[in-house]
C-alpha cells in the first residue's frame, strides 16, 4: 500500500532544485512513477514529499537543431517511440523504445526518470552511452552536462547531486553515414543482457565507433578496448575481430550472475550481441 | 551467497586475536554497523546494521552470536536480523580464521549471507554485489586499523 506523502507542485526547474536541496533524501522527483511508485508500495522506500515535475511542460519536447537531438527528460517513452523526427534521425532509439517494457509503462513512464532511478535492467542508458548523449542537470542558477558514460555510476545510482534536475538529454544528430544499433536479450520484460553500437561505416572502412554494454552488470558502461579492435579497420578486419572484441565486451559488462543467467552466460551473450549489433550496421 | 575472503595484516595473531574481541573498536571496522552492545561475554552481542542501494535503504537490527571459539584460531558466528520496516530478513554464517605467516597474520573468513523478504526484489545479484562490497571493505578497515597501530 502506497503510504501518505506530500505532493509538491513546483513551477519551474529552479523550484524543483531548491525543493530538492531543501528537503534532501526526504523528497524525490516524480515524472512518471512507473518504478519510483511500485518501490513505495511494496515499502522499499519511504518519501515524505514527492514533487511532481509533469506540469513543466517545457522538458516534455523532442527538438533538433544545430547537429543536436534535445530530448526532454519529461519525455514518454510513447513520444520517443512515435516521433517522426526521432524515427528519421536516430531510427535505433525509436526501435528501442518500441520495446520497453510494456505500452503501459510507456505511456506513463519518462525517459529522465528511467534515467534517475538507473534501474540495471533498463534500456536507453546503453545506447545513450554509445552515442555520445549528454545529460543537462540544473540546479537553481546553474546547468551542466554529464557524459552519458560518466552519468551511470553503480546499480541505482548516477552522478546527479542531490538537487540536481535532469532535464533534458543532448545527442549528436548522427551523420548520413553513421548507424547505431541496440539489441538486447531477455526473459519477460526485463532485458538481462543490452548491447549498443553507434558507427560511421563508408568506403574507407569503419570509424566513430562506440560500443556500451548494460543490463547484465550494475549500471551501462562503453568498452573502449572492444571499440579499439573495430574502429578505424576495413569491415572485413573489423568482422575478422569480433570475437575478441565480443569477450572483451563481455567482460567490461561486469555481469552478475542471478535468475537472468549466470556471469558466464551472460558474457557470451553480449558477444553474440556485439556481432549481430555489428553485421547489421555493416551489411 | 557464499563469500570467501582473506587479509594479510602485519601484526601478530594475539594482537589480531585481541583486535576481534575488543568489540568497540572492532565494530568501527563493519561498514554500516552501530550501536554495538555486549550482552553476554564472548557469546552474545547486539549491533544495527544500516546499508544503502541507491535509493534503497536498510536497517537490521542485529543479534549476534558466537557458536564456537578456537583460542587464537577461529570463530564461528551467526548474526540474524529483521527490517520490519521494508519486510526483510537476512542471517549470516560467519567463519574466522586466523593463522601465521612469517612476521604477518592471515585473517580469513567464509561468509554465508541471505537475504530475504522485499528486499530480494532488488535482485540476487545486486544485493550479492553490494555484501561483496560490504566484506572487502571490511577486511581493509580491520588491515588498515592493526597495521596503523603496530
Amino acid at each position: 500500500m502506497l503510504r501518505r506523502f506530500r505532493l509538491e507542485e513546483p513551477g519551474s526547474v529552479a523550484e524543483v532544485s531548491e525543493l530538492l536541496g531543501r528537503f534532501g533524501e526526504s523528497a524525490k522527483v516524480y515524472a512518471g512513477g512507473t518504478e519510483l511508485l511500485l518501490a513505495m508500495k511494496e515499502g522499499l522506500v519511504r518519501y515524505e514529499r514527492l514533487i511532481n515535475i509533469k506540469g513543466l511542460s517545457e522538458l516534455g519536447e523532442v527538438s533538433i537543431d544545430n547537429g543536436t537531438i534535445r530530448i526532454g527528460a519529461l519525455c514518454t517513452h510513447r513520444q520517443l517511440e512515435t516521433s517522426s523526427a526521432l524515427q528519421q534521425k536516430l531510427p535505433s532509439l525509436v526501435k528501442l523504445e518500441q520495446n520497453v517494457a510494456n505500452v503501459r509503462v510507456r505511456q506513463a513512464g519518462t525517459i529522465g526518470g528511467n534515467l534517475c532511478f538507473a534501474e540495471p535492467h533498463a534500456d536507453p542508458g546503453t545506447l545513450l552511452v554509445a552515442l555520445g548523449a549528454r545529460m543537462i542537470a540544473e540546479k537553481s542558477s546553474t546547468k551542466r552536462e554529464i557524459a552519458a558514460e560518466d552519468f551511470f555510476v553503480d546499480a541505482y545510482e548516477t552522478s546527479l547531486e542531490a538537487d540536481d534536475v535532469l532535464t533534458e538529454i543532448r545527442i549528436p544528430t548522427p551523420g548520413v553515414d553513421s548507424r547505431s544499433a541496440y539489441l538486447k536479450f531477455g526473459y519477460l520484460e526485463r532485458p538481462s543482457v543490452g548491447v549498443a553500437v553507434a558507427l560511421t561505416v563508408n568506403a574507407g572502412g569503419v570509424s566513430n565507433t562506440k560500443i556500451a554494454v548494460g543490463c547484465a552488470g550494475p549500471a551501462p558502461r562503453r568498452v573502449a578496448e572492444a571499440e579499439a579492435l573495430i574502429d578505424g579497420k576495413s569491415t572485413q578486419e573489423a568482422t575478422r575481430n569480433l570475437s575478441a572484441a565480443g569477450a572483451i565486451a563481455g567482460r567490461a559488462a561486469q555481469a552478475i550472475s542471478d535468475l537472468h543467467g549466470s556471469q558466464e552466460y551472460k558474457e557470451h551473450i553480449v558477444g553474440v550481441l556485439l556481432r549481430r549489433a555489428f553485421q547489421s550496421l555493416v551489411s | 551467497m557464499q563469500f570467501q575472503k582473506e587479509v594479510e595484516i602485519t601484526a601478530p595473531r594475539e594482537k589480531v586475536w585481541q583486535f576481534i574481541w575488543d568489540v568497540d573498536r572492532f565494530i568501527l571496522c563493519v561498514p554500516g554497523c552501530r550501536d554495538a552492545k555486549t550482552i553476554e561475554e564472548g557469546k552474545r552481542y547486539t549491533a544495527t546494521i544500516v546499508e544503502k542501494v541507491g535509493p534503497f535503504k536498510v536497517e537490521f537490527p542485529t543479534i549476534i552470536e558466537v557458536i564456537e571459539r578456537e583460542e587464537l584460531s577461529r570463530i564461528k558466528a551467526q548474526a540474524s536480523g529483521a527490517d520490519n520496516k521494508i519486510g526483510s530478513r537476512m542471517k549470516i554464517d560467519l567463519d574466522v580464521s586466523l593463522r601465521t605467516q612469517d612476521d604477518r597474520t592471515i585473517l580469513g573468513f567464509v561468509a554465508g549471507v541471505d537475504v530475504l523478504g522485499k528486499l530480494a526484489a532488488l535482485g540476487h545479484g545486486i544485493i550479492k554485489r553490494k555484501a561483496d562490497q560490504v566484506l572487502d571493505e571490511f577486511a581493509q578497515a580491520v588491515k588498515q586499523k592493526l597495521e596503523e597501530k603496530a
